[in-house]
């Protein structure tokens, strides 16, 4: 008898109202993600789809479709991997760990190539070092007489060279965090135990940053594999694919369903790395934590190389951000592209049309379907940022309500799915779901909706992971207080958690407003010609050979990305009336 | 509050085979306490004893597994019918340990809010904050946030903005535990008035014995989950019924004394302490000793041993002297100032029969 009601009581519970939430943002987070994968899983298991995967896979045609190109792809994201750990673990040493002058601004100008869009870079490269392989105006050095020949001017080492110098701060950010976890005390035991300078970097400090290090191989691993715009933009006039651009190319020439395969290989791929380095990570996470206090940190003396060293990270910030945005600006600016600093023209940004300039095409200011594209792509950036915000605290908020739950632990694994997910498979996932009519939900294919979706999907992680950050500095006794004078979850979120959290919501929903403008990966498949972002038009007049058209795209791009963060500073600055306690 | 008002009155607080489960492991384990209107109930134990959990339950931030809780004859909670009154509707406030204080009002804000939830009239709650205000004594900071006051004004605040809309039930989760030592004894005092002041009946939780014993009109000691103990402060002290109890209260806290039948005599350390007709069914037993019961240098006809001096501590003019027999830690209060090297061996008298005599688990027995 006691049992019947107890076991009552159990069903009951499960059906209570308060698991309504986790319940339905569990059904939010599968329709965003899990139909889309489950789709063009589907698709490829139909008569069409398994013709696909006999094709890419075992046929006269698999090498150009897939072993070429996962080959490239694989040694892109080895080469770039490496490349990063050496620069970002240069830099990282040198910021935290040695007396190299002026370390603040060290750390800061390391952080900052990260900001600058991988397409923004490979412009550039190509505006320097295009050659007259492909049509269109060469780039500065051909121009000028110099030999650029086809190696340095396309195809795998300029790719190479642009994703280490877009990815390499990424790897950066993650070391130097670690580095600085090594206090001073465990170098300095080390030191009254006798160990030399070569051991104590082997010996002690290595081991405590490898679960870093090995992270941030993994990400920039995972990052170079997945780009779709430096391979494009440097690759393709040499015939160089990588799964990404394989992949848009089939999408876009009608192969569908090769091009789902080939997604899905990519995500396996992708997932499985990033699987074997949580993996390979997870064990040894209590290395880092075993120190309460390490904010003092020892740092050793570089004597003689202070400043060479000090020159050479700053030059290599230099050349990885002011020098690509200085090469685009100029470029905007000069008629010919041999001549970037001389006869400079404000003709690419508001001259009018039918000039001897730029085949007869007017500036960017006046083109109308750009002014609708700067609109479109603010607008796209908004809408993401406030939808992937407003699902990310929500979903943060239930996973930390319901931590240990059933209906909790799906939500928290289901919410960082996306990041095993490329954003050109989920957009080629994305046309495979919503792409055709099904029912009475419309063909949502081209549609601004589809984009704003898929990109939710995509930037799910960060958002649940900035919720999680700025829930976390709401305890949850300040909220119970509130529930205690009997305010209802309504008022309790938009009279006490909000105001509490809304710096932290600008700042996450400024890191996706960027994200999103500046992408090209998921928008290149999903948005329609008629109505372009930015990124695509720059991508598009790039791939015209109107280089200043694009150079000039993506400095627009760069303002927007630049002005909205310096809005979002503003405000935070305003709204901080109270101090936290 | 004497008996007779208990039996008369229907309980503030009635709390009933409460039981609380996370998963495997039982936080609140069949607790049974009730309280008249107007108490100060202390709910005291060491870290892990449930007691946190107890007063949440209270609050209604958690369900009971099992058992029920009633306010005023109303069961709020109930673990078999699911009755689960919402934490605002049970006319009961709660302090936080952390305060929790909203950061992004004003003082004022934080006390106004609570009143303005519950839809008081804005002239009806201008009229209670300041009244309130001036009752904690923090007028003064009015217009001032969280963050830019102190500890303890934030703890007046803490209770300034809980009996703002007098709540009949005033709920204290360990609300002096992170002030300084002498902050503690005046906010103890201060909220001894408030208590009196506000007429509500309150549920205190700490782990600290002294200010259970200085403020509570009942105390209910906790161990495991389990009531150890129930019952005003001047009954837990003098009659403790378990071994944890009489070790746990007290300033200094008794000696318990394992003692084994040797004839007519208890001994210990090959000395007779008492007769062993105080507990003639045992073989082993505790002896409770006060630590005034037991002082330094031989008396004649009372049982002496030998002991190492441990340290001493001076309480208003008499010092607390320990010492090691054996294994066995023991105080004894000496009058005057008392010093010697450790190490050192002294005598220790006990002056008088045991207080309490216990079972080898623990029980009372005499």
């Amino acid at each position: 008898m006691t049992e019947l009601i107890r076991q009552r009581g159990s069903v009951a519970r499960l059906l209570q109202s308060r698991n309504l939430v986790p319940f339905i943002m569990v059904c939010i987070t599968a329709v965003l993600v899990i139909f889309p994968l489950l789709r063009i899983v589907q698709i490829s298991l139909t008569p069409d789809g398994l013709a696909a995967w006999a094709d890419v896979t075992n046929s006269r045609l698999s090498p150009n479709l897939l072993w070429k190109p996962i080959t490239t792809t694989m040694i892109l994201g080895a080469c770039v991997a490496t490349g990063c750990l050496l620069l970002g673990g240069f830099l990282a040493w040198l910021v935290v760990l040695t007396d190299v002058p002026f370390r603040r601004f060290l750390g800061i100008l390391s952080t900052l190539p990260f900001m600058i869009p991988s397409f923004a870079a490979a412009l550039a490269w190509g505006t320097l070092f295009r050659n007259d392989r492909l049509g269109g105006q060469p780039g500065y050095f051909t121009a000028n007489g110099v030999t650029i020949p086809d190696w340095l001017a396309w195809g795998l080492l300029p790719t190479l060279v642009v994703l280490v110098a877009h990815y390499y701060s990424l790897a950066y950010t993650m070391i130097a965090a670690a580095l600085s976890s090594v206090s001073a005390d465990l170098v300095e035991s080390a030191e009254m135990a006798g160990a030399k300078k070569s051991l104590i970097l082997f010996g002690i400090i290595l081991p405590v940053v490898t679960p870093a290090l090995v992270a941030g191989g993994m990400l920039t691993f995972a990052g170079a594999v997945s780009n779709f715009a430096a391979p494009a933009l440097l690759g393709a006039p040499v015939r160089m694919q990588t799964l990404s651009t394989r992949i848009y190319g089939m999408v876009q020439t009608g192969n569908i369903e090769r091009g789902y395969v080939l997604a899905l290989i990519l995500i396996l791929a992708a997932a499985a790395l990033l699987f074997f380095s949580d993996r390979l990570v997870s064990g040894r996470k209590a290395f880092t934590t075993v120190t309460g206090k390490g904010a003092r940190t020892k740092r050793f003396a570089l004597g003689f190389w202070r400043w060479p060293l000090f020159v050479a990270a700053v030059a290599l910030g230099m050349m990885t951000t002011v020098i690509p945005v200085l090469v685009l600006f100029a470029s905007s600016m000069a008629e010919q592209s041999g001549s970037l600093f001389s006869n400079w023209t404000l003709h690419f940004w508001t001259g009018p049309a039918g000039t001897d300039l730029a085949q007869g095409q007017a500036g960017i200011f006046r083109d109308p379907i750009l002014l609708g594209s700067i609109m479109t792509t603010i607008r796209l950036g908004l809408s993401v940022a406030g939808t992937t915000m407003l699902v990310g605290l929500v979903i943060a908020h239930t996973i930390v309500r319901y931590k240990g739950t059933f209906l909790g632990n799906t939500l928290s694994q289901l919410a960082f799915l996306p990041l095993f997910i490329p954003s050109i498979a989920m957009a080629a996932a994305y046309i495979a779901m919503y792409g055709t009519s099904m029912g009475r939900i419309p063909a949502l294919y081209g549609t601004f909706t589809l984009l704003v979706l898929a990109a939710t999907a995509n930037l799910m992680p960060y958002a649940v992971q900035s919720g999680r950050a700025v829930l976390s500095q709401i305890s949850s006794d300040i909220e119970e207080s509130a529930r205690m004078t009997g305010a209802g979850p309504i008022r309790r979120m938009t009279e006490i958690v909000l105001p509490l959290a809304v710096r932290g919501i600008l700042a996450g929903g400024i890191l996706v407003f960027i994200k999103i403008v500046r992408d090209l990966s998921l928008v290149v498949l999903l948005f329609s010609s008629t109505t372009p972002v930015l990124s695509m038009m720059a991508f598009n007049y790039a791939g015209l050979g109107f280089m200043q058209f694009a150079n000039a795209i993506t400095l627009v791009i760069l303002v927007i990305c630049l002005m909205a963060s310096a809005l979002v500073y503003l405000m935070q600055n305003k709204i901080q009336g109270w101090k936290s306690a | 509050m004497t008996a007779q008002d208990q039996i008369t009155t229907t309980p503030a607080i009635a709390i009933e085979h409460l039981t609380k489960r996370f998963g495997e492991s039982v936080a609140v384990d069949d607790v049974n306490i009730s309280v008249p209107p107007g108490s100060f109930l202390v709910l005291v134990g060491p870290s892990g004893c449930g007691k946190s959990t107890l007063l949440r339950m209270l609050a209604g931030l958690e369900p009971p597994t099992e058992g029920q809780i009633s306010f005023g004859g109303k069961v709020v909670s109930s673990g078999a019918s699911g009755v689960q009154t919402n934490a605002a509707a049970r006319d009961a406030g709660l302090v936080f340990q952390s305060y929790a204080l909203w950061p992004h009002k004003t003082v004022e804000g934080n006390i106004d809010w609570p009143l303005k939830v519950a839809g008081w009239s804005k002239q009806k709650r201008a009229e209670r904050t300041n009244e309130v205000m001036k009752f904690l004594d923090i007028e003064p900071l009015r217009n001032r946030y969280p963050a830019e006051i102190s500890g303890g004004q934030q703890q007046r605040v803490a209770i300034a903005r809980t009996i703002g809309p007098r709540p009949g039930i005033l709920l204290l989760d360990e609300p002096l535990s992170n002030l300084d030592a002498k902050l503690r004894v005046d906010m103890r005092s201060e909220l001894m008035r408030i208590h009196r002041g506000t007429k509500a009946t309150s549920v205190y939780v700490t782990h600290d014995q002294v200010e259970a014993m200085t403020m509570a009109t009942h105390v209910a000691v906790l161990r495991d989950g389990r009531v150890e103990q129930f019952g005003p402060p001047d009954e837990l002290l003098l009659k403790p019924q378990t071994t944890f109890v009489a070790t746990f209260l007290g300033t200094p806290a008794g000696n318990l004394v394992p003692v084994t039948r040797d004839g007519d005599g208890f001994v210990f350390n090959g000395i007779s302490l008492a007769v062993s007709a105080i507990a003639p069914h045992l073989d082993t037993a505790q002896l409770l000793y006060r630590a005034q019961d037991i002082t330094v240098g031989a008396q004649d006809g009372r049982p002496t041993m030998k002991a190492t001096y441990a340290e001493s501590a001076p309480i208003a003019g008499q010092s607390m002297v320990t010492c090691m027999i054996g294994d066995l830690r023991v105080t004894a209060m000496v009058d005057g100032c008392f010093r010697a090297e450790p190490g050192a061996e002294i005598d220790l008298c006990f002056l008088r029969d045991p207080d309490a005599v216990f079972d080898p688990d623990g029980r009372r027995v005499a």
